[in-house]
């Protein structure tokens, strides 16, 4: 165990001083902030699954969530890979992009006006500190049952690496880091699927032990459930799962739209995203397919699993070999910090560009905001540190978090394609439909008793656009002069760099290159590799299904 | 002032320190539990049959006093005691064929019923559980006609858009920047 905890102490030790390498080209809030728009695409892969994969989203949470109702948790990876990430990489982040924001915020509020960017604000810095404190909590969690480490050394620990480089070097640190995260990610924990999978036979032998011998329900192996499940029948999950959550998450969380933001190009952006969707599609054999297998294991090795969200380090400390286990730990301590420094980073971006700047002191000079996005930082580790404790109450954290985000997406998702695609929606009907969808999405979960997290989004979606819609009929039309250059038609194609470069102007980034790469090879197109993508989703639900 | 605050604030942690120490002896009890049943195994495989013996005694002993009365206390209290709740006659039937091959010092079979005592108090998936039900030919319209119907609203809100976005720029006079020019 010792030569496991040597090998995971020198590689945070490493990841800490690439970090503050990486930092020390920050200069002002557009480097801290977007990286001065200078991200590759492969960059942007990587970083964008390193964000979204960690403790939470990903190997703890859902792996245990995968312990506990088994395959149709790989909708996650399924439909967010190839939907969430190519639709919203193709759709809503080429069009931030080519608006020149900083945050999605922003967007909404040159599109419906400030209080509905204070609110979302809000809403998000809200789901941030739950992310930062269950990703810290399932991490010391963890980090104790496979080293025996104390719980809160090992949190403060954790939090002071990814403190660190994220409070010096912003994005661009964060970024750089996420991208050699991602690969230790792969490369470490790739080899638990294979040695699971040997132990028990394959997916054959999983099937024959808990269908055949265990008699346990077919629906733990089904990725489309049947209308009891607490998950929602296949069709919520689709309509609220896939055309929702996965697709506001990917166009609406700020943390995995910062680092589109900052790429060198449209294109760039566009297939960075498309290219992510491959790890995403993976992650599912990373730690979902291990996790429905791990009963078997656990029953026939005698391994006591207290907690869902214990299952996942009970697996590992059981199957992986001395040196082995190091690796894999450095592998899954990067899926953690990665996502925990995504999350700062954005957390203080929105707190100073979209609160600080906008609401509370206008008009300093920029080392001012570059210095308070700093302090941020670490008031955000303080409070999330402070909900550690609140956060061990829940059972399991992932729903407590997916409850919290069909509650923002599903209202949010309606504004945002309506605010895009429908130059009639003003400022009146976003706001009655966001607030209506938000408090609808409450009201259906906390006073009618709505478990079923699909559910509430879709209808929290549908509420949230049809409010939109009636209270802009009812309403004056938004003057021309205010749409122009915020929906699509008036970015489409044609006027795309004249629209990009002021707005990027105006907000003090400089534009380093042309939005739209004209031509790119055949292996680097977007179409090929979204079909590539697409189809192989189709044969995974087909054969999973 | 300062007084209130700092009164709320040690509420606040008495309250927090409390129910996360309340979740954590129910864990801390059946891990102990399944660390004498471990040790059950591991002595039988060194023969040292009288230690085994009293491991597994240790064992039941916190069976009964400890993880049995949180059971019984707190199983209408929070829905995760029924798991074991509804369990139970099986855990203690589990930790009595521990008993048998400890006996006849059968080192493989002791293996095989410790590890089914141990899985017996460890967490078993929900999803082992849920009811299994074929859609009504009702479920399959309802189904289908959102399906079918978000496809139709997409086509035809694709071609407002393209007939939207023709109208606007083919208009004379509304001059298209180009970038560069």
């Amino acid at each position: 165990m010792i030569y496991d905890l040597i090998i995971l102490a020198v590689y945070m030790a490493l990841i800490m001083l690439a970090g503050l390498m990486f930092s020390k080209n920050v200069k002002n809030t557009s480097d801290y902030f977007l990286a001065a728009r200078s991200i590759p695409w492969f960059w942007i892969m990587g970083s964008v699954w390193a964000t979204n994969i960690g403790f939470l989203h990903g190997y703890l949470a859902h792996g245990g969530a995968s312990y506990e109702w088994g395959l149709v948790q790989a909708n996650f990876e399924w439909f967010q890979g190839p939907v969430g990430y190519i639709l919203s990489g193709v759709i809503f982040i080429s069009f931030y992009w080519r608006v020149g924001i900083f945050t999605v915020s922003e967007f909404l509020e040159r599109r419906y006006g400030p209080h509905i960017r204070l609110i979302y604000t809000l809403a998000w810095l809200f789901i941030f500190l739950v992310t930062v404190a269950a990703e810290l909590y399932l991490g010391g969690l963890f980090l104790k049952h496979i080293l025996n480490i104390p719980f809160w050394p090992t949190v403060l620990v954790l939090t002071a690496v990814v403190g660190t480089y994220t409070f010096l070097g912003g994005l661009g640190a964060a970024v750089m880091v996420e991208f050699l995260q991602f690969i230790i990610m792969m490369l470490g924990t790739m080899p638990l699927l294979f040695i699971v999978l040997n132990k028990v036979g394959g997916f054959a032998g999983i099937k024959e032990v808990l269908l055949n011998q265990w008699h346990v329900s077919p629906e733990y192996l089904t990725v489309m459930p049947g209308l009891l499940h607490p998950y929602g029948p296949g069709a919520w999950i689709i309509l609220g799962l896939c055309l929702v959550t996965t697709i506001g998450w990917c166009s609406g969380h700020q943390s995995m739209v910062q680092r589109n933001l900052g790429a060198r190009t449209n294109y760039d952006a566009k297939f960075g995203y498309v290219m992510g969707s491959i790890p995403k599609t993976m992650g599912a054999f990373l730690y979902m397919v291990p996790m429905i297998a791990a009963p078997i294991i656990f029953a026939q090795n005698g391994i006591f699993v207290e907690k869902a969200d214990a299952a996942y380090g009970k697996l590992i400390l059981s199957l992986l070999p001395v040196g082995m286990l190091g690796v894999f730990l450095a592998g899954l301590v990067s899926a953690g910090l990665s996502s925990i420094g995504s999350v700062l980073n954005s957390g203080s971006t929105m707190i100073v560009k979209d609160i600080y700047e906008r609401f509370l002191v206008k008009g300093k000079p920029d080392s001012h905001y570059f210095f308070v996005g700093r302090i941020a930082t670490i008031g955000l580790i303080i409070a999330s540190l402070l909900l550690v404790p609140i956060v061990t109450k829940v059972a399991l954290i992932m729903w407590l978090e997916q409850t919290l985000l069909a509650m923002t997406l599903g209202p949010f998702m309606g504004i945002l394609i309506l605010g895009i695609f429908w130059r009639r929606i003003n400022n009146a009907g976003g706001l009655a439909g966001f607030l209506g969808g938000g408090i609808f999405a409450v009201v259906l979960n906390q006073v009618i008793g709505v478990k079923v997290v699909f559910m509430i989004s879709w209808w929290s979606f549908v509420v949230s656009t049809v409010l939109a819609i009636a209270v802009s009929l009812l309403t004056k039309k938004p003057p021309a002069e205010k749409v122009d250059g915020l929906t699509w038609e008036s970015d489409f194609k044609s006027n795309v760099g004249v629209v990009t470069g002021q707005r990027a102007e105006n907000n003090g980034i400089k534009v380093t290159s042309v939005p739209l790469r004209k031509k790119v090879p055949v292996y680097l197109s977007i179409r090929l590799w979204a079909t590539i993508i697409l189809v192989t989703q189709i044969v995974l639900l087909m054969f999973f299904g | 002032m300062k007084r209130k605050y700092r009164l709320i604030t040690a509420a606040l942690i008495l309250f927090i320190a409390g129910t996360v120490f309340a979740q954590e002896k129910f864990i801390d009890v059946r891990e102990d539990m399944a660390k004498n049943l471990t040790q059950v195994k591991k002595l039988a495989g060194e023969s040292k049959w009288e230690e085994a013996k009293a491991a597994l005694l240790t064992a039941k002993d916190i069976w009964n006093n400890e993880v049995k009365t949180l059971i019984l206390e707190d199983q209408n209290k929070e829905k995760r005691f029924s798991e074991y709740f509804n369990r139970m006659n099986e855990i203690e039937t589990n930790l009595e064929n521990v008993s048998v091959p400890l006996k006849g010092e059968d080192v493989v079979e002791i293996e095989k019923s410790v590890n089914a005592a141990i899985w017996s108090i460890s967490h078993h998936p929900a999803g082992f559980n849920v009811p299994s039900r074929e859609y009504t030919v009702g479920d399959w319209i309802f189904g289908l006609s959102i399906g079918f119907g978000t496809i139709i609203l997409a086509i035809f809100f694709g071609l407002y858009l393209r007939r939207s976005f023709y109208k606007r720029y083919a208009k004379a006079g509304v001059k298209i920047e180009r970038r560069g020019k």
